[in-house]
């Protein structure tokens, strides 16, 4: 009886104390390691030229994460967003109201700043991987993005605000990919946008951001440049720096079309 | 495949297309005599190109349609170049205002509804007038009364405006007034619409002034070359709308559909030609009013600051 108690009783204390005993086993250091971890990325296509059989260009963005611990990729650990967006442009957004039957443009409000292209990519829906103040801070997503007009006050103000979003969505100027970003193995990913035909010229910045549990490790920035080229770069050029000559030209043109449309005419 | 990026509308469209609706209003315009802008710039506002756009790069093609035409009709003396020049004045006048004015629209976003309401009224009352006529005459014909011919030498109210002036190609001593204002309208016309004009111009030459048929039509294609220029030259410079790639493609197709529109309008006869135009007049008058009365998919519309 004695012994029986005794054997029980160190049973008791080995399965009590086991766990306690294992967890101590890996000692866990009271502070994180320091973050070294980095990510490095670049973009298939520095410099776009919009030519005369341009009807919009996928790019590629690629890059790899430096790891500094060992924990493995591609298990929720890290996450990568990578947000592309175009020069800035003051854009007038209108509402059509009925007038006497009639569809009538009632009055614009100007947002002063709206990136003429804006992509948020990420390998997973990008509002799980970083909390809404983080995101909030480094201008990723639609919702978050600051388009210099702060009169919420106004009337449909709102409404205003997610109609010109939608009209981008639908140009094609907007997006936002959930999985646009693909690791491939443990340190690469890939992401490709699409930059569609009424995409606006000038400089592009890329932003790819490294996050692991939901705190940003780190970030790397290009630049994309995206500019009329040949024929249409020169007309383009002609058209807004010396437009009465570009308008000389288009009247010469006529002109000369008319006397050589007459001539084939005219020996029939 | 064969998609062409448009420089100044900066969107791409199909190059056959594009040479095509060149060459189908070329073919109209061959056919009935007429310079088809009427056609092509609501063509050209269907086809998603920014309206601004289409009526500077409309006129620009007109420019090519009444040089051809010019040139035939100035073989045959039907050219009065004293009666084109006081057009001319006036319509650079009217072209100014005109394009100044599409300016301030455009920036007030109301441009694309000015200009299909101009289209909707000017369309509307002429191809009604003209599909009337035309079955009249249709009719005269049928029970073998004489098509009517025009009565010459009646003393209108015009007669007596100052500032008179002796036109001897057509025969004519009239005040300079009622031409210079018929200039400046159709200046105004051709500014706002893409459009040469000669659907107005024509019939307030033969009616308001009293002048042959025949030189009325060389002396308006003559004057719709110096106007639509002006225009396209105008639009170039204080508006930026003028497309060349696109107006080159239009000419091309223009010269080329002319011709065989020339020969099918000669098998027809004049006043089943003047129904058939009015039909299509009316036609397209009816196409741009019902964008205008039926509910739009989307309500909001976005257009950069600077317009284009």
């Amino acid at each position: 009886m004695r012994a029986a108690t005794l054997f029980l009783a160190l049973l008791l204390t080995a399965l009590i104390g086991a766990p306690g005993f294992a967890q101590q086993t890996p000692p866990l250091p009271a502070e994180k390691p320091e973050s070294k971890e980095t990510v490095q990325s670049d973009i298939s296509t520095r410099e776009i030229a919009i030519q005369s059989n341009f009807t919009g260009i996928e790019i590629l963005i690629f890059g790899s994460v430096d790891f500094s611990d060992s924990r493995t990729p591609g298990s929720g650990t890290y996450d990568v967003i990578a947000v592309v967006r175009g020069p800035d442009e003051p854009i007038v957004v209108r509402k059509k109201q009925r007038v006497a039957g009639i569809w009538v443009n009632g009055p614009g409000k100007t947002y002063d700043n709206v990136p003429g292209f804006y992509a948020v990519l990420s390998s997973r829906p990008f509002r799980a991987i970083a909390s809404d103040e983080t995101l909030k801070e480094l201008g990723i997503g639609l919702s978050e993005l600051d388009f210099g007009r702060h009169i919420p006050s106004e009337s449909q103000e709102q409404a205003f605000r997610t109609a010109m979003i939608r009209l981008m969505e639908e140009k094609e100027l907007f997006k936002e990919d959930d999985d646009g970003v693909t690791f491939i193995g443990r340190s690469l990913f890939r992401a490709t946008v699409a930059l569609p035909v009424s995409v606006p010229t000038g400089r592009y910045l890329v932003d790819v951001y490294l996050f692991r549990d939901g705190e940003l490790a780190s970030e790397s920035q290009g630049t994309l440049e995206v500019t009329k080229a040949g024929i249409e770069a020169f007309l383009y050029t002609l058209a807004f720096q010396h437009p009465f000559v570009y308008g000389l030209l288009g009247v010469l043109i006529a002109v000369l079309m008319g006397l050589i449309g007459w001539y084939a005419f005219r020996r029939e | 495949m064969f998609q062409i990026y448009l420089p100044i509308a900066e969107i791409s469209v199909n190059l056959l297309v594009m040479l095509g609706l060149g060459a189908t209003v070329g073919f109209l315009a061959g056919m009935f005599g007429v310079g088809g802008g009427f056609l092509l710039t609501p063509f050209l506002m269907l086809s998603r190109i920014p309206p601004a756009i289409a009526v500077a790069t409309g006129a620009n093609q007109i420019v090519r349609a009444s040089v051809s035409g010019t040139l035939a009709q100035w073989r045959r003396g039907n050219v009065d170049v004293q009666m084109g020049g006081i057009l001319i004045a006036g319509g650079i006048a009217g072209a100014v205002v005109g394009v100044l004015l599409l300016k301030y629209l455009r920036e007030a976003g109301q441009a694309g509804l000015i200009i299909s309401l101009t289209y909707v009224c000017f369309l509307g009352s002429i191809g009604a007038l003209m599909l009337w006529e035309s079955i009249n005459a249709i009719r005269r014909a049928r029970a073998g009364k004489p098509v009517s011919a025009r009565k010459s030498g009646q003393h209108i109210w015009i007669h007596g405006l100052p500032l008179k002036m002796r036109f001897p190609r057509s025969r004519l001593y009239i005040s300079i007034i009622p031409p210079l204002v018929i200039g400046v309208l159709v200046g105004l016309l051709a500014s706002f619409l893409g459009v040469g004009g000669g659907f107005i111009m024509v019939p307030a030459m033969i009616y308001l002034l009293r002048m042959p048929t025949n030189i009325v039509i060389g002396t308006s294609i003559f004057q719709i070359i110096f106007v639509t220029a002006i225009v396209t030259l105008l639009h170039a410079t204080l508006n930026h709308t003028l497309d060349i790639v696109l107006a080159f493609l239009l000419i091309v197709g223009g010269v080329v559909g002319g011709q065989f529109g020339v020969r099918a309008g000669q098998k027809l006869r004049g006043e089943q030609l003047r129904a058939l135009l009015a039909l299509m007049v009316l036609a397209v008058a009816l196409r741009i009013l019902f964008d205008l009365v039926a509910r739009p998919s989307n309500l909001y519309s976005i257009v950069p600051l600077a317009g284009a």
